[in-house]
């Protein structure tokens, strides 16, 4: 393990402009929540930070509240904290739903909001050293590999998953992110949040260098809103989603009025299934329904070589997602 | 609830009872020391440099950049240290046997040119703290020239495939002959003549890491002439022995220390090179030196499971009698020979009609090795599922189909007891299997589907040289000294036990002194579900040997004491000793989602008398889960292109959570046939045994497809029903 230097941080913008510093002398930065992959991605030498900001400090980060505008949760939120809410649990369940089925028990306790987002991928070539696109080289050794938890949707150059359980969530709750950086604060909408592979092969988001996910702002949902997480896994705990399927519905009675869709574990980014929620518009939620929804999720799919159950488990996932939000 | 029952025996004063474990207080309040936990004055930290490449000549080593680091105070390569560590690649496999370690073609060192494996050792820094050690290994800089690598063992023996050594890539018997291991009993051609039908599969199986808890670690202290090594054995007697030999020392020259460790699983078997690395490292810096590796270092440095192909040819008639069974088997060994690449299985049948030719072959995949029982749980998947898919094609129950053919005692060969009929029977009976099988595989409606499958299998219970030596004095304290470690089933307390019993005294007036080839006899190790047998018998002849010195002169009085010691060499007569089990599982697989979910687990074995009812529930229970992870979940999967390990460790290696794990019911049934003492068998391995072969039997069942491969995935589950 190489030496590097810990700053802890006393506000977000000071974090930002610490790394900014740090940036500007050649040195590589990464913010730290809870440092829970952080530090072994530094052990391993996947990840070559000079210098981490540690955010656990910031006093201000790590707060759920609700105000007339919506919920607003601080990115220093731990996992265990965010499945716990009872504002979440009530008025967000796929969030709270998501945010619990990460990692174990010690990972939810101190793994963050926005550690879980902006997480990086967990190919197992990148989590290996290779030299592909996340680390910085040229290549994505999945395409010829071993590609069997590897991208259905969206792929190239670069055919990671995302590993975030909880981003799909958000984007399926139109969440806003609040982004903080050397110069001062934004917000980027959920879904504009994350990059493809196409766009940036290098990076999961639009996070400048310097920029840090701060929180999350989540517009008032309609009272007759329902939603739900599901996570198919390759066992009962610390798995990350062989396929996950956030679901946010608005219904009257049991007809949608509302639909957003949104898959973990498919794509480089989280993969909005618009077909899915067109078609789900205006239709009573039923067995056959929830069946061609799943059957409609995977017509652009493009499976690699070794990957295409992944296409009748999308399937079955989307449509037990969908028929778990019946109504009685 | 996961229940334990069991029949046949009453329990005596001591044995039979539940029994906590003695140390269970030091361990669970962190009093009980670990090999890390040790401390000595002036103690370095030790890291190892590992090959990146699956095969590579090392053209240049340079360190003088990292010797230059403050801090670091010995580095050794293979040009300075050219240690054999004699266990780490022996002719055939073969592992306790000096003629057949020096007759071995194929030497390896602590340090090897070239580097055969990703994670083969390349030079080791000691330092004065472990961050120097780490940074350290940064600055050593190597050329390589990289060599082609294969990594599938049929491959491996392919024309123009890379030669991993000179002399091919078939691994050399024990006379260091290349010639694969066959075994020919009667005609098999003739018996496939006489067969109605002739079935053919090829059953594939994983390399496995046994995933114990600690990994390896070594502390290294040179006392004069003589090392002292804390580290965590199966064996300590073997692990001085291999060391002294290889470090050109006389056994007593060693004195070995295993107190507590965290599980071995077949890991910790023998001396492994962190032991030799770390006694090279201190003799040279003059101080004691700790090595340690991390959980990656543990995965490739060490060993597992050998990944196996299995070819298999069975000859039936409509009777169900089998008339011939051929395997033609290809065991990946890595690329040195640390153990025999057995396929086991086949020998559980009385077919008398067998041919079975196994091939152990190199590869440049990390090196395998022991993982509790060995060569039994892939050769059992294999012959057993190829065996239940023969009865399901012929219209026959599975276990109707095993009673025909399974082994019996004969004439030739006779057992010390046979009870494996009673022992199938009761589990068919506790696991309701008639209700559970279906007739017709793979015949719920719908998309959840339900199966049950059935395994049985005998394994040796043999008996063997140990020794056990007993004191007691003018107080009644009795103590007994014994080599044995404690692995997991309790060595310390099943040993306290058996001396309690023998004496007919209360478990807490007898102090077990364990873990210190200094202090203690000769002990067989950790391995081959030996020790409760073997050296159970040593303590119970021990004992004996004490009451007749009482007999004849009485009792010690004031600070005298008496002593006894045995090492008995007992026999069974010519007879063959076994343990005996079937398990019986249900599954449900979802087939839209291709994930199995185990919903009924019922074990019953027979291992003889039982002595503490607590760990020998826990042996089967702790088996049968990695038997469960075996066949459900783990592989160390490579990347065909670079020859780079991609799953190492428990996060990939998807081992069974906590909430993964089923209840299982564990029934033994106890009898004693006068070998072992008081009648105890084996349990460590026998578990791990049967639970691959009948998950895959169930799964089977219940999706009506045969799965050929472990581990069975999600993907070859959807893969067989689209």
């Amino acid at each position: 393990m190489k030496s590097l230097t810990n700053i802890n941080a006393t506000s977000f913008n000071q974090a930002a402009v610490a790394a900014q510093q740090a940036s500007d002398q050649g040195q590589s930065v990464a913010f730290s929540g809870g440092g829970t992959d952080l530090l072994q991605q530094v052990k391993d030498g996947t990840d070559a930070a000079d210098v981490i900001i540690n955010l656990r400090s910031v006093p201000d980060g790590r707060i759920i509240e609700s105000n007339g505008a919506g919920v607003s949760i601080g990115g220093l939120v731990t996992l265990t904290e965010l499945s716990e809410d009872p504002l979440v649990i009530s008025g967000l369940a796929a969030i709270a739903q998501a945010a619990g089925s990460v990692g174990t028990p010690q990972i939810r306790n101190v793994g963050t909001l926005a550690g879980n987002v902006t997480q990086r991928p967990w190919c197992w070539y990148y989590r290996n050293g290779f030299n592909c696109f996340k680390a910085g080289g040229e290549e994505c050794f999945s395409v010829n590999g071993e590609n069997g938890q590897h991208a259905i949707f969206g792929g190239g150059p670069s055919y990671i998953v995302h590993p975030s359980d909880v981003a799909p969530a958000l984007v399926a709750f139109d969440a806003v992110f609040q982004v903080t950086g050397p110069n001062g604060d934004r917000e980027v909408s959920a879904e504009d949040f994350f990059l493809l592979p196409i766009t940036n092969p290098v990076r999961e988001n639009s996070l400048a260098e310097s920029e840090l996910l701060t929180g999350v702002r989540i517009p008032n949902v309609s009272a007759n809103t329902v939603s739900t997480y599901h996570k198919v896994m390759d066992r009962e705990a610390w798995t990350h989603a062989e396929i996950g399927v956030a679901t946010v519905i608005q219904r009257d009675g049991n007809s949608v009025q509302d639909a957003k869709v949104i898959l973990a574990g498919v794509a480089p980014i989280p993969w909005r299934v618009q077909a899915v929620e067109d078609f789900l518009i205006g239709k009573q939620i039923s067995a056959a329904v929830a069946q061609e929804a799943g059957e409609i999720g995977i017509q652009d799919s493009q499976p690699l070589s070794n990957n295409a159950h992944k296409l009748p488990m999308t399937s079955a996932a989307i449509e037990r997602a969908i028929l778990s939000l019946a109504a009685g | 609830m996961s229940e334990l029952t069991r029949t046949g025996l009453e329990p005596l004063n001591i044995i039979g009872n539940e029994t906590a474990r003695v140390d269970a207080v030091e361990r669970v309040t962190g009093q009980a020391k670990y090999t890390r936990d040790w401390k000595l004055p002036g103690m370095l930290y030790a890291k190892v440099l590992r090959s990146p490449h699956p095969h590579a000549r090392i053209v240049s080593i340079d360190t003088t950049e990292a010797a230059a680091l403050p801090g670091v105070r010995s580095i050794i390569t293979h040009e300075d240290a050219q240690v054999v560590w004699g266990s780490g690649s022996v002719n055939g496999g073969r592992q306790y046997n000096d003629p057949t370690k020096d007759a071995t073609l194929h030497r390896r060192y602590i340090f090897n040119n070239p580097v055969r494996f990703v994670g083969d050792s390349v030079a080791a820094v000691a330092a004065t703290d472990r961050h120097i050690a780490a940074q350290a290994l940064t600055l050593i800089k190597v050329e390589y020239e990289e060599l082609p690598f294969v990594l599938e063992p049929e491959e491996s023996l392919a024309d123009g495939a890379p030669q991993i050594w000179p002399e091919g890539n078939l691994c050399p018997d024990f006379r260091g002959e290349l010639k694969p291991m066959v075994s020919d009993i009667g005609d098999v051609e003739a018996g496939f003549e006489e067969a109605d039908h002739v079935f053919e599969e090829r059953y594939e199986t994983s390399f496995i890491h046994n995933a114990q808890m600690e990994p390896r670690c070594a502390l290294a202290h040179w006392q004069r002439d003589k090392l002292v090594l804390y580290t965590p054995s199966q064996g300590i007697s073997n692990c001085r022995h291999d060391t002294a030999r290889d470090l050109g020392l006389e056994d007593h020259q060693v004195q070995v220390i295993t107190k507590y460790m965290g599980g071995g699983f077949g890991n910790k078997n023998q001396n492994q090179d962190a032991d030799l690395v770390a006694a090279t490292l201190s003799r040279r810096a003059g101080v004691p030196v700790m090595l340690e590796y991390s959980r990656r270092e543990d995965w490739l440095g060490v060993h597992g499971r050998w990944p196996t192909v299995q070819n298999y040819k069975i000859g039936v008639k409509e009777d169900g009698t089998v008339t011939a069974m051929e395997l033609r088997g290809y065991s990946g060994m890595g690329p040195y020979r640390k153990n025999s690449g057995g396929i086991s299985g086949m020998d559980a049948y009385g077919c008398p009609n067998r041919y079975r030719e196994i091939h152990p072959v190199y590869t440049n995949r990390t090196t395998s090795g022991n993982f509790r029982a060995p060569s039994e749980p892939h050769g059992f998947y294999g012959v057993e599922n190829m065996m239940d898919e023969v009865a399901y094609q012929i219209g026959m129950d599975p276990v109707e189909f095993t009673k025909i053919n399974m082994r019996r005692p004969t004439e030739e060969q006779q057992f010390t007891n046979y009870s494996l009929e009673e022992v199938i029977d009761d589990g068919v009976d506790r696991f309701n299997w008639q209700s559970r099988r279906k007739v017709v595989p793979g015949s719920d409606d719908g998309p959840i589907k339900r199966g049950a499958g059935f395994s049985f299998m005998m394994f040796r219970a043999g008996v063997g040289t140990s020794s056990a030596i007993v004191r007691v004095n003018a107080r009644e304290e009795y103590t007994l000294y014994v080599g044995v470690t404690d692995i997991g089933p309790g060595a310390k307390t099943t040993m306290g036990m058996i001396a309690a019993e023998a004496l007919n005294v209360p478990l807490s007036q007898v102090e077990v002194v364990w873990g210190d080839t200094d202090r203690c006899p000769y002990s067989v190790g950790e391995s081959g579900s030996r020790t409760t047998i073997m050296t159970g018998i040593a303590v119970v002849e021990a004992v004996q040997d004490l009451q007749r010195q009482i007999a004849d002169g009485g009792m010690p009085s004031g600070s005298d004491v008496l002593i006894a010691s045995a090492s008995p060499t007992p026999t069974t007569d010519g007879k063959t000793r076994q343990c005996f089990g079937a398990h019986f599982v249900e599954v449900e697989v979802d087939t839209r989602v291709g994930s199995t979910r185990i919903l009924k687990y019922t074990a019953v074995h027979e291992s003889g008398r039982i002595i503490n009812p607590t760990t020998a529930r826990d042996q089967i229970r702790g088996a049968t889960l990695q038997g469960i992870g075996q066949a459900l979940h783990e592989n160390l999967l490579y990347d065909p292109k670079t020859g780079q390990p991609l799953t190492p460790g428990y996060y990939r290696g998807r081992h069974l959570t906590h909430k993964d794990i089923p209840d299982i019911d564990v029934h033994f049934i106890e009898v004693d046939d006068g070998y072992g003492p008081f009648g105890a068998k084996t349990a460590g391995e026998s578990g791990i045994i049967l639970a691959p072969a009948a998950v895959a039997n169930a799964v089977a069942n219940a999706t009506g497809k045969r799965m050929t491969s472990l581990p069975i995935t999600r993907d070859k589950i959807l893969g067989a029903m689209a």
